[in-house]
């Protein structure tokens, strides 16, 4: 690794700009890290060596990778973190980052699609399962509501979401 | 010749300093040189690149040797450390200290206003002309002695008062030492053995406990504290409280009779909260003194009695009822009857220097919800620390809280409270040490218990100490470089450990059954109160300030005031030993000197002036003032050693008939003048 201080200063400015103010009060003590459940789950690009690799200037060297997106945005990261960083924010700053540079992962696609065309992130049919213990099978939110579908739909069309061109 | 005939020939020389690069970076010193040649009653005006410097109190002597100059300026630095320097240059040359000024062009200048030059360059001048003004205006002054008291106080039993104590009274000087816990020792008397040589921690200790103790210059005082502090520097006047003890220590033999007879109970502090001691007890077993007190908060008045009345009489035998602990006590040491009284018996000790040693405390689990601070195997390290010592709780066998069952598996958790926003920014300093020590302790014992180490990074930094911590991992104990996320309660009072490896970048799981935390060290609460009979001052970190951070570590604002060891900042055995033992040779000096010097700042009544109206007499925050009668009339009256020269009298006379000698009314006008020009 090459430490190029230009590079370090445009990743640290970058992400200070999405929203990661606290990035330079990092002291890689990993308390994060230890409590996360995206890192728990093997995403390996998160909280602590997210803020690693940033601190290095590897902004666009890591663009391509997903785990930001395994963020579950619980923020016990936030609680943990002795020296008021706020990981998740710097987490959701680098997926900004990913976003407006059109890198972000598939996965991430998904749920951006199932919020436009359903109004929820996650969406799976609830039909059968609701059938099976006698409920009506349309939930009464966005899912099943043309009008509420239209006026989200509308708010992401009007946004920087609608400027991707995903939709 | 007239006061101002005098003045007005006054011929001021003002020295611009460089400070390096300090002032000059930001500041236009020749720019500030120039302007000052041209202000009024300014003779000459140099500047050069260190005025503290040989070279540059030179310069002025030779200008006041040459007759050039009577009054000087010096645009530098803080007054605080540097005005006793140049007045002592001007001494040298033959002129009157107190015909000196500085202008603090550096504080309050090139440090505060670094991105703009040219206003500092401003600002500067302003500084100066006002400092001229003042300079101009100044009249010489003499110095004023008071005897001194040749005795020294210490406050605080632990380590830090009982080395200030024994180097003191070495030293031929009358010393009282003062504990507020029944036995003096502190801190280190809990601990087992010490780092890096592993030497036990009583042994070194206790001797010293008793050689205090016996010491012909020092008087013990525990269960005692510091009530108030009046005076200054050289004759301090203090009022110790003795708390009620209801054993008379003069027949006590410190037996424990009484302790364990006793049915009242309390958690033992001593033991951090571990086990229970009865309401009358003896703090521990290697106690000095080695006497019994019976706590009030705890006795459950025995039999109905309530303290401070007399037992009743048997109506049959016609003997006294006593409660178990006076029937206990062979020595008859013990009587119930003495009234309570919170205040204790106050006793007043007249003292030339004080020593302030009253150490630390750690933080309490609870403060840290993440890490199950309900279970009872999460325990502090200051906790295991009896927990392994041969006069805890378990006798020096390792066990669990919960169960006095062996553990297997142990953690230490470092940087609890410590390094953090939501507690203290501070490190602790000597937390890696001693669980390095605690953890190579319980190796050596149980070879086959397996010990790991999560660290933010170990600080190792001390003669031995790196060695001491390397030699630990060749030992087997498995170090990982992270900080501990959180704990999670198992059933069987388990502890599931959520923590990181840094070098391999991969989550760390495991279950432990014993949890140790290394909590921060802090300032006791109760410290405030004595800061503030003290008049003791805060630094950012909120241990007491010390005068400077390198050149004055056991001085403190007010003169005739030292700190030593962990209330001044965290530190291990060996650094409050050092200190301990600096500032007790700082204490010696004014009672080694037998008097010591007034400064003539203060304040002085014209009494012809002097309305007797007495609005001064309360005002005064020292009690100086009072009020006497002359001529038949009453008039105040400041006492020069008590005073301070704060100026709240002067301000505050309606018939401005008290100067402030040093801040005049001419002086500051001058001031103000140059300041608005």
């Amino acid at each position: 690794m090459i430490i190029d201080q230009e590079k370090i200063n445009e990743a640290i400015r970058t992400i200070q700009e999405y929203g990661g103010h606290g990035i330079l009060n990092c002291v890689q003590c990993g308390a994060c890290s230890a409590i996360c459940p995206g890192v728990k789950a093997g995403f390996p690009l998160l909280c602590r060596n997210l803020i690693r690799h940033l601190l290095n200037g590897q902004l666009e060297e890591i663009i391509e990778d997903s785990s930001s997106w395994g963020c579950q945005a619980c923020n016990r990261c936030t609680e943990v973190c002795p020296q008021g960083v706020r990981p998740q924010e710097v987490v959701f700053a680098f997926r900004r980052y990913q976003g407006n540079q059109l890198a972000f992962s598939t996965s991430a696609v998904t749920s951006q699609m199932n919020l436009y065309e359903t109004g929820h992130a996650v969406y799976s049919d609830p039909k059968e399962l609701r059938k099976q213990v006698g409920l009506p099978e349309e939930t009464p939110t966005s899912a099943f509501d043309e009008k509420a579908r239209q006026e989200i739909q509308a708010l992401i069309n009007a946004g920087p979401m609608g400027e991707l061109g995903l939709f | 010749m007239n006061q101002e005939e005098e003045a007005g020939m006054a011929k001021v020389g003002v020295y611009v300093c460089h400070c390096g690069s300090n002032i000059a970076s930001v500041i236009d010193v020749s720019a500030v040189r120039d302007f000052a040649a041209e202000l009024p009653g300014v003779v000459l005006a140099r500047k050069d690149l260190f005025m503290c410097a040989d070279s540059g109190q030179e310069l002025i002597m030779q200008d006041v040797r040459d007759g050039l100059v009577d009054r000087v300026v010096v645009a530098a630095c803080t007054p605080r450390t540097h005005e006793p320097i140049f007045r002592a240059a001007l001494e040298r040359a033959g002129l009157n200290k107190y015909l000196f000024e500085m202008a603090n062009i550096r504080d309050q200048g090139s440090w505060v206003h670094g991105q703009d030059h040219a206003g500092a360059t401003e600002k500067a001048k302003k500084i100066v002309a006002s400092a001229v003004g003042k300079a101009y205006n100044l009249e010489p002054l003499e110095d004023k002695f008071v005897e001194v008291t040749d005795a020294a106080l210490v406050i605080g039993g632990g380590i830090g008062g009982i080395t200030a104590a024994l180097e003191l009274a070495n030293m031929g000087h009358k010393t009282y030492l003062v504990e507020k816990q029944p036995s003096i020792g502190g801190v280190m008397a809990q601990l087992d053995k010490t780092f890096p040589t592993n030497d036990c921690s009583a042994c070194i200790l206790t001797p010293k406990m008793v050689e205090v103790y016996n010491h012909p210059n020092i008087e013990t005082y525990t269960y005692a504290e510091v009530d108030d502090v009046e005076g200054y520097i050289g004759n301090f006047k203090v009022k110790i409280r003795h708390k009620q003890t209801y054993v008379d220590w003069k027949k006590c033999t410190g037996c424990g009779d009484c302790a364990s007879k006793c049915i009242g109970k309390a958690p033992d502090e001593f033991n951090n909260g571990l086990s229970e001691r009865r309401a009358a007890y003896i703090m521990f077993p290697q106690a000095v003194p080695k006497k019994a007190v019976i706590d009030m908060d705890h006795c459950l008045n025995c039999g109905g009695r309530d303290i401070g009345t007399l037992p009743k009489v048997n109506q049959k035998t016609g003997k006294l009822i006593l409660a178990p602990c006076e029937k206990a006590c062979p020595a008859h040491a013990i009587d119930r009857s003495i009234a309570y009284d919170p205040n204790g018996d106050i006793q007043e000790v007249e003292v030339g220097s004080i020593v302030v040693a009253t150490g630390y405390q750690v933080m309490d689990k609870g403060w840290f919800k993440e890490m199950a601070p309900e279970s009872p195997n999460v325990i502090t390290a200051l906790q295991l620390e009896r927990i392994i010592s041969t006069t805890g709780p378990s006798e020096g066998k390792l066990v669990r809280p919960s169960d006095k069952e062996r553990p297997h598996t142990i953690t230490f958790v470092s940087c609890m409270g410590s390094r953090d926003e939501h507690f203290h920014t501070y490190c602790s300093r000597f937390c890696c040490m001693y669980m390095i020590k605690q953890a190579r302790l319980l190796k050596e014992k149980y070879p086959d218990l397996v010990i790991n180490m999560h660290f933010i990074d170990v600080r190792s930094a001390g003669k031995d100490y790196d060695e001491y911590y390397t030699g630990a991992r060749k030992m087997g104990i498995n170090f990982f470089k992270g900080k501990v996320g959180g704990l999670e309660m198992l059933p069987d009072d388990k502890l599931r450990v959520l923590a990181y490896d840094m070098e391999s970048g991969e989550n760390i799981e495991y279950v432990s059954d014993l949890v140790v935390l290394a909590t921060a060290v802090e300032l006791p609460a109760d410290a405030t109160t004595l800061a503030q009979k003290l008049g003791l001052q805060f630094c950012g970190a909120n241990f007491f300030r010390e005068l400077h951070p390198k050149l004055g570590p056991v001085e403190t604002a007010t003169e005739g005031l030292f700190l030593a060891g962990c209330c001044q900042g965290p530190k291990d055995i060996p650094d409050t030993v050092s200190q301990a033992k600096g500032a007790a040779a700082a204490a010696a000096v004014p009672l080694a000197q037998g008097k010591v010097r007034i400064e003539p700042i203060i304040s002085e009544v014209i009494t012809e002036l002097c309305s007797g109206c007495g609005i001064c007499v309360p005002l005064c925050p020292y009690q100086a003032i009072s009020m006497r009668t002359t001529e038949a009339r009453p008039r105040a009256q400041i006492e020069m050693s008590a005073c301070k020269g704060c100026g709240v009298c002067t301000s505050a006379c309606p018939s401005g008939a008290i100067v402030l000698h040093g801040y005049k009314e001419e002086q500051i006008f001058a001031q103000i003048e140059a300041l608005t020009a």
